[in-house]
């Protein structure tokens, strides 16, 4: 193990009553890397994604953070996840609270800081996603773009050492997946650390670092985007085939 | 415009038809309104009361209902099923026989005052409906919104109370209003155990005057007096607590 290790996924498997949907994935993260995670619906991407953070608590395997391994007990689970941020594709804000504190809450819940400091901070991540005019707006007023900004703004609030992205684009409308992905686009470029479960080709070609391409609960294979886009295999040519065909 | 004028048309027949049901009455029943002025005080004591008691009772039933919406949703199947059979109980027993299982049975056991029998009684009720009217709201709640509690590192309990809870209350609202519009209503019930409510002094003025249908006739338009004012406030209330 090199000591800029973040993350480090070994064995996860994880059934659903007799349908196995990952069967033992392992792959490494390194400090700045930006992994795509590609492949056909029903290969367990997302499960793998939310699994990592145990939002699904896997069936065997283990996840090291920075090194050592994360237990199953609670304490743990929560300190790991106050480190790692979860950006929905559904962005799940949370539907009372305004913009600015939605942004707020985890620094307050889990860090303990002052709702009046907690803001301040809020609002200058929220300033970063170009968002700090609709600070004091409701999620519902805001439009899908905006909401993931958010959402992505609330991942980041709590100077997480590793992103986890999980398809950020797909429930957007067409017109609105530009401003999402500039933001992404912004993050790599400051070095940031993330794993992004995505159907966007251009993101995976010229954002990652790593493409992982995961298939019927495997990962097939795990390269760099140039090898991937010139990979002979049949079944990424099949998939990206089917990818532009549906564009 | 058109609704306008199909208002008024609705108001002038209802307003005939009343006219014409009293016009009718009148002719075997001599109306004397004349006497229940003097009553008034008999009247605002039992008004009194009756707001007392679903007062009361409406706090009493919302901690019953938080306790059983609470374990209704919980993890543990002994306390979901404790939950639904306390549900099934009091959503199952008309109120009548509630008040007079209280009152005259455990009454004749251990010394219990009317007020309080009418309170127990309406809060144990009332409780089991504002329990469902709580956990719908519980349920309501997205869970994605809950997911994204658990992926920021909360514990089970803070994503209770900072994403379940308010949202649930939220949408609680307006049906817990037209439960308590409800609770006024079925208070009327307790005039059986001799409770001094509304109905109750309506009866009395009643036998004492011998004016027994216009006693009734501002029984009910008390009651609908209390109800509609109730839901105008909250439909207010409702307005405010709205999230845009």
């Amino acid at each position: 193990m090199t000591e800029n290790e973040i993350l480090s996924v070994r064995g996860i498997s994880k059934s659903f009553d007799d349908l196995s949907v990952l069967k033992g994935v392992s792959f490494d993260v390194k400090q700045g890397d930006v992994i795509a995670i590609l492949g056909p619906s029903g290969a367990g991407k997302t499960t793998l994604l939310r699994c990592i953070n145990h939002l699904i608590t896997p069936d065997g395997g283990d996840i090291l953070f920075k090194g050592s391994t994360v237990k199953g007990d609670r304490k743990s689970i929560r300190s790991f996840r106050a480190r790692v941020g979860f950006v929905f594709q559904r962005f799940n804000l949370v539907s009372h609270l305004r913009v600015i504190d939605n942004v707020a809450l985890p620094l307050v819940k889990v860090l303990g800081k002052k709702w009046k400091e907690a803001r301040e901070i809020a609002l200058k991540q929220l300033s970063q996603v170009g968002l700090d005019d609709k600070a004091a707006s409701f999620p519902s007023q805001l439009s899908g773009g905006q909401q993931q900004r958010v959402g992505i703004a609330r991942a980041l609030v709590m100077q997480p050492d590793i992103v986890l992205l999980d398809e950020p684009t797909s429930a957007l409308d067409p017109s609105l997946v530009g401003e999402v992905m500039r933001v992404i686009k912004r993050l790599s470029s400051e070095g940031r650390t993330m794993v992004i479960v995505t159907h966007e080709v251009d993101f995976a070609r010229n954002i990652a670092t790593r493409v992982l391409f995961m298939k019927d609960g495997s990962i097939l294979k795990d390269t760099y985007p140039r090898e991937f886009f010139e990979s002979a295999s049949s079944e990424i040519r099949d998939f990206l085939t089917d990818l532009s065909s549906i564009v | 415009m058109k609704r306008a004028v199909s208002r008024i048309t609705l108001g002038l027949f209802v307003a005939g038809l009343i006219w014409f049901s009293y016009f009718s009455v009148s002719q075997a029943y001599p109306f004397n309104w004349k006497v229940l002025p003097r009553y008034y005080k008999l009247f605002l004591d039992g008004l009194v009361t009756t707001l007392e008691l679903s007062v009361i009772a409406l706090g009493f039933a919302i901690v019953v209902g938080i306790v059983v919406a609470l374990a209704r949703t919980s993890h543990s199947g002994f306390f979901k099923d404790a939950g639904t059979l306390y549900v099934w109980f009091f959503r199952n027993m008309p109120l009548l026989v509630i008040i007079l299982l209280v009152y005259y049975g455990f009454g004749s056991a251990i010394n219990i005052d009317r007020f309080w029998a009418g309170v127990v009684s309406l809060s144990l009720f009332e409780g089991a409906y504002v329990g469902e009217i709580f956990r719908a709201g519980i349920e309501a709640v997205p869970a994605g919104e809950i997911e994204a509690g658990e992926a920021m590192g909360l514990y089970r309990r803070q994503i209770m109370f900072s994403i379940i809870f308010p949202q649930a209350f939220r949408i609680s609202i307006p049906p817990l209003i037209g439960q308590l519009v409800s609770l006024v209503k079925d208070s009327s019930l307790v005039s059986v155990i001799a409770l001094g409510d509304l109905t109750m002094r309506a009866r009395q003025v009643g036998t004492q005057t011998l004016a027994v249908f216009e006693s009734y006739i501002a029984l009910a338009l008390c009651y609908l007096l209390i109800t509609s004012t109730l839901s105008f406030v909250g439909r207010a209330l409702e307005r405010k607590m709205v999230i845009p």
